[in-house]
């Protein structure tokens, strides 16, 4: 099967563009896969962790994949953060330091992503934000890899990557899983035939979680939700066929379903706000 | 000679995760259960963050929000304490400490008040 992917943004159609590429391909089986990037205009570094999954659910089905046709300066930056290694061409060095790489993890390497975290964000931005915000951000990044391990059952891992763009002061990053996705884990809690969109929104009030145990959630993606708005950055939340942003709320994808979920994170890394409680809150009057 | 029950027992968070990142459940679970036997027999337990870099939610729920299951918030209040937290990680902790207690009070009704918010939409 040859497939002409499109032009792929952290947007609403860059979304569209993976989950009508997953539609297609999902029924192949010991098949052949080209991906035909000759359409694509401009491929957004960090988009590499979704197109890692979806491609990761296509080889688990025993097809081959090549990807073809790329145009240079889209070939430049997927070498340079590693994607196209895994798909045959030569790696390229980034000499600007500038892309956190693309990386594929299993659910217990959380001591893995750790490492990986901490050696790409030094000298990314986050040194040079102000203490407090430079820990939230990467506090806010561990929530979503860990909601990830926590949530997604996906047996095939965690796909990360991100780009640093120094000029703007912003990092962007996404985290992918090959799992479940949001909306069967919502509604195997309430026992609703709730939508993708309202799972997402669901998930994201605070106090809301599928947890049942003695640990408690629900705190985590409503901090990421507050540290959005804080730091004036962007989330979006795409799962099935459900897309949430930060500031435009929950809808629909479109007729396709992106498998897993995903989560971009665009981050100003010249905030320098605090980001300390309002309140006279100390050690002795928390609890 | 053995302690008496009144003194204040340190657990340090970086040695029972032998790490600066307090990023993952099952961390959090480790930490939890050096301290909920020593709240059990009734000793003073003080949690120290000292050297520890990263702390995140699903860490603290599981280290210290699933007490609120286990644990009168008194019991908590008297024999329980952190320290060398940073003012960011104190916020956090605040945020899983109010969502503990509303978990374990009022877990059906929160469920309950969502089918509700739904059913108006449909």
């Amino acid at each position: 099967m040859i497939y002409k992917l499109g032009t792929i943004r952290s947007s609403h159609e860059g979304f569209e563009h993976l989950a009508q590429l997953w539609s297609d391909a999902a029924l192949l089986f010991s098949r052949q896969l080209e991906l035909d990037l000759s359409e694509c205009e401009f491929f957004d570094a960090n988009m590499a962790a979704p197109l890692g999954a979806v491609l990761a659910l296509v080889a688990d089905k025993f097809n081959r994949i090549e990807i073809v046709r790329v145009r240079p300066a889209i070939e430049n930056v997927l070498r340079r953060n590693g994607f196209l290694t895994n798909y045959g061409y030569k790696a390229e060095e980034d000499s600007g330091r500038t892309t956190l790489p693309f990386a594929r993890f299993q659910l217990d390497d959380e001591r893995l992503f750790a490492d990986y975290l901490k050696r790409q964000l030094e000298g990314k931005g986050i040194p040079r934000m102000t203490e407090g915000v430079g820990k939230v951000s990467q506090q806010s990044i561990f929530e979503v890899f860990q909601n990830s391990v926590t949530h997604s059952e996906s047996r095939l891992g965690i796909f990360v990557c991100g780009q640093f763009y120094p000029h703007e002061q912003r990092l962007n990053i996404t985290i992918a899983d090959a799992g479940v996705g949001i909306r069967s884990k919502v509604r195997a809690y309430l026992g609703s035939e709730i939508s993708s969109g309202d799972a997402i929104c669901w998930a994201l009030q605070g106090g809301n979680t599928t947890r049942t145990g003695r640990r408690p959630g629900g705190v985590g993606l409503k901090f990421l939700h507050d540290f959005v708005e804080r730091n004036h950055g962007k989330m979006q939340i795409v799962s099935g066929d459900g897309f949430y942003e930060h500031g435009k709320g929950c809808g629909t994808l479109g007729l396709a379903e992106l498998p897993g979920a995903t989560v971009n994170l665009e981050i100003h890394t010249a905030d320098t706000q605090s980001y300390r409680l309002d309140s006279e809150i100390t050690a002795e009057n928390i609890f | 000679m053995p302690e008496t029950i009144t003194q204040e027992i340190v657990v340090r968070a970086f040695d029972v995760i032998g790490s600066p990142l307090g990023v993952s459940s099952d961390d959090g679970q480790k930490v939890h259960d050096k301290i909920a036997p020593l709240l059990r027999e009734g000793r003073k337990v003080s949690l120290s963050f000292d050297r520890i870099e990263t702390i995140i939610s699903a860490f603290l729920n599981a280290a210290i929000g699933q007490l609120y299951g286990e644990f009168p918030e008194e019991k908590i209040r008297e024999l329980f304490s952190v320290k060398d937290m940073s003012p960011e990680d104190l916020a956090l902790l605040k945020r899983v400490v109010d969502n503990a207690k509303l978990y374990f009070k009022n877990r059906p009704q929160f469920d309950q008040a969502w089918q509700e918010e739904l059913g108006r939409e449909e």
